[in-house]
């Protein structure tokens, strides 16, 4: 005889042991779908575009080239940069690029999986892992660009650079943590996705893509405080320069990070019933 | 398998039947103004949360049951039917049965691997060729790799479409991209297979060919329930069903009582129910004409006054007139239309002594003019007929505008006009050596 399988209205957070199994069993079994929809979209994703991988290189070379000129004509003053500054904003702005993925990555997949998701219980961490996988992906077209760049520019690599994945992965998790956490509003209310619009565009101007990190002023607070900061930064420097300038909000923000992505994902299971219900057929 | 929804894996107890789905009281609300329901939601996902009891058996402002109380089982192997109009609750249960969406009540408890055949061709991406989507719909399904990969042949096979495997898929008609969302699901082998309404695509042959592979699956000890407008499809392949009305569980029994059941209401929808008699009071004689009608019903074969009529049955109709004197050369006119629906399209019978050349001698007092019909032709439906007495098809003596009866089915009217009398013979010939 299979097992049981048995669908009441209580919560499951009453269960914590049974909850914790179900989300195990179903992230192992959820791996095989996930590769499958990765290969989908990505397949799906470069079959229709006419320059492919070339859309991956495009926006950094076009970021870096317009404030490079912006800085050569002083319309803009800009402190000194480690590296060369063309590298140093492309580099940066693919990392920010690969955030922002990561951040709409979940919203994207849950709304457009929406028939789907109304129509068949499959696990659904295999959407969010699909996505993971694609922001990988699309960051490994960009390190083709980042390693041109770098031999270009010969900027210099010290041996630290081997750690540079933990931090971009810290960065990649947070992206996808903010994602799942307003996934399920986001297919309930378009509000979420033009809001998270607009959010970026402002989170861009605070982050340090296109500058170093201002030392002083209510900017350089800000700046300080935004949480993609130490991240983006410390990714930054171990591939560059190897020399760590601020360890400890790393720590904090990848030790909130890490904490964050399993109570979302909480969340994410508990909320999604009834986000179906809402929107379904 | 479900994500959110309260699950348990409960070790196998004794007393337990081989039921593979036990349905218990369950219930679901829903609410029809948009923002509300949305707010609802946000509202329920936050009690869920916070770990709070929700109050889910109670309604809030704008909410209806579109499911109440429903209770019912499935057995190992059985085939259970699930009639009911439009926005009777059927899909509802179907999701809450799959998992989807959680009950507002009640609970549903699941044995075996259960399949979904409400999404055909979930997932489908229209620029990917029929293989890759083969892949991704069956993976969205829950088969494995390795599984796919050995049952890719036949899933190609049954769909038809060979020529067709590598082209994209938006480069397909309707009927081939449905024929692939079919055999994909159809081919994830579930030990309880639910099927919405997906047997309407495709061709004829298709379908009977889809019919045949049910059949087939259903030999194998797979349990089924269908959902299905079509009384018949249920018929063929059910041995019981369950009629939904406005979320309620009305009825449940075997096939064919559900189907009659539910073919009835659904003929007489929103018509009302007619006695099939109709007694007049006496004119006084400055009214009559000498002849008048006094009372019109039907009789059974036994001669008993029938209440209700059914399709197929053999009855007479019965006109009881009292005649003040004696005349001769009288006859009886009587034309039927239906009532209501969108085929009311006039008269749809005319009978007549003149036309049949019938015509009767009747002395003063009580007479009852029986007209026999072996079987009622007429289909399932509330009608009215209007009668005249006549003399020599000229002269009318009295005339009834309007004499109300309803038929009902008898469960084999599905898809028919009218009542066809019938017998069924094999006649066969020995082959010549």
């Amino acid at each position: 005889m299979p097992p049981e399988i048995v669908y009441t209205p209580e919560s499951l957070l009453k269960r914590p042991h049974l909850l914790a199994h179900l989300m195990w069993r179903d992230l192992l079994a959820s791996r095989e779908l996930a590769w499958r929809l990765m290969v989908r979209d990505i397949n799906a994703q470069y079959r229709q575009a006419f320059f492919g991988i070339i859309w991956a290189f495009l926006p950094p070379i076009v970021m870096a080239a317009g404030f490079t000129l912006a800085k050569d004509a002083n319309v803009i003053t800009v402190s000194e940069t480690d590296i060369p500054y063309p590298a140093y904003v492309m580099f940066s702005t693919a990392l920010w690029q690969t955030f922002v993925e990561a951040l709409n990555g979940p919203i994207q997949a849950v709304t457009i999986a929406k028939p789907m998701l109304a129509r068949v219980n499959f696990p659904r961490e295999a959407l969010i892992l699909a996505k993971l996988g694609e922001v990988g992906f699309n960051f490994g077209v960009k390190l083709i660009l980042i390693v041109a760049l770098f031999l270009w520019f010969q900027v210099p690599v010290s041996w630290m650079v081997i750690l540079t994945p933990v931090a971009l992965i810290h960065l990649i998790l947070l992206g996808t943590l903010l994602g799942i956490l307003l996934a399920p509003l986001g297919v309930l209310y378009q509000d979420v996705s033009k809001g998270l619009t607009m959010l970026t565009g402002f989170w861009l101007f605070i982050t340090p893509v296109v500058y170093p990190i201002p030392k002083e002023g209510i900017f350089g607070l800000l700046v300080r405080l935004n949480p993609v900061t130490p991240l983006l930064v410390t990714t930054r420097e171990l591939a560059t320069t190897g020399v760590i300038s601020d360890a400890g909000s790393f720590w904090l923000v990848s030790a909130l990070t890490l904490l964050g992505v399993i109570f979302t994902w909480v969340m994410f299971r508990l909320a999604m019933p009834y986000v179906i219900e809402r929107v379904s057929s | 398998m479900a994500v959110g929804i309260t699950q348990q894996t409960v070790p196998t107890s004794s007393q337990q039947d081989d039921a593979v789905i036990v349905v218990d009281q369950v219930s679901k609300k829903f609410c029809r103004d948009l923002r509300r329901s949305l707010f609802y939601g946000i509202q329920d996902i936050a009690a869920d949360l916070s770990g709070w009891r929700r109050k889910s058996e109670s309604l809030r402002q704008d909410e209806f049951w579109a499911l109440q109380n429903v209770s019912f089982r499935l057995h190992r192997g059985e085939a259970l039917g699930l009639v009911g109009t439009n926005g009777a609750g059927k899909s509802t249960l179907l999701r809450i049965i799959s998992g989807l969406i959680k009950p507002d009540t009640g609970s549903v408890r699941i044995r075996g691997r259960l399949a979904p055949l409400i999404a055909l061709g979930a997932g489908f991406n229209p620029i990917l060729t029929g293989r890759e989507n083969i892949y991704a719909n069956m993976s969205i399904l829950g088969v494995s790799t390795q599984e796919i990969k050995k049952r890719f042949d036949q899933v190609v096979e049954f769909a038809e479409i060979w020529e067709a495997i590598d082209a994209p898929v938006q480069t397909y008609s309707s009927g081939m991209a449905a024929r692939l969302g079919f055999a994909c699901a159809i081919y994830t082998e579930p030990e309880i297979l639910l099927i919405d309404e997906v047997l309407a695509v495709g061709d004829a042959r298709f379908k009977a060919k889809c019919y045949r592979r049910l059949y087939e699956l259903r030999k194998k000890g797979t349990s089924f329930i269908l959902v299905n407008h079509n009384p018949q499809a249920i018929l063929n392949t059910c041995d019981s069903a369950i009629y939904l009305s406005q979320g309620k569980l009305v009825a449940s029994s075997d096939a064919e009582t559900i189907i009659s059941q539910y073919e009835e209401d659904l003929f007489l929808s929103g018509a009302e129910r007619y006695p099939c008699k109709l007694d007049l009071p006496p004119k006084p004689p400055e009214e009559s004409l000498g002849l008048d009608v006094t009372s019109l019903f039907f009789r059974g074969t036994q001669s008993e006054i029938l209440e209700s009529l059914r399709s197929g049955q053999a009855l007479s109709f019965c006109v009881v007139c009292q005649a003040r004197q004696a005349f001769s050369g009288i006859t009886l006119h009587l034309s039927i239309s239906k009532i209501g629906g969108e085929d009311s399209v006039g008269t749809i019978l005319y009978l007549s002594g003149d036309n049949d050349n019938i015509f009767f001698d009747m002395p003063a007092g009580s007479h009852e003019i029986q007209l026999q019909l072996p079987y009622l032709g007429l289909e399932p439906g509330a009608y009215t007929m209007k009668i005249k007495l006549k003399k020599d098809s000229i002269y009318s003596f009295d005339v009834v505008e309007s004499f109300r009866f309803t038929v009902t089915a008898d469960g084999k009217m599905s898809k028919c006009r009218f009542y066809q009398p019938r017998s069924w013979q094999l006649v066969s010939s020995p082959l010549q050596s």
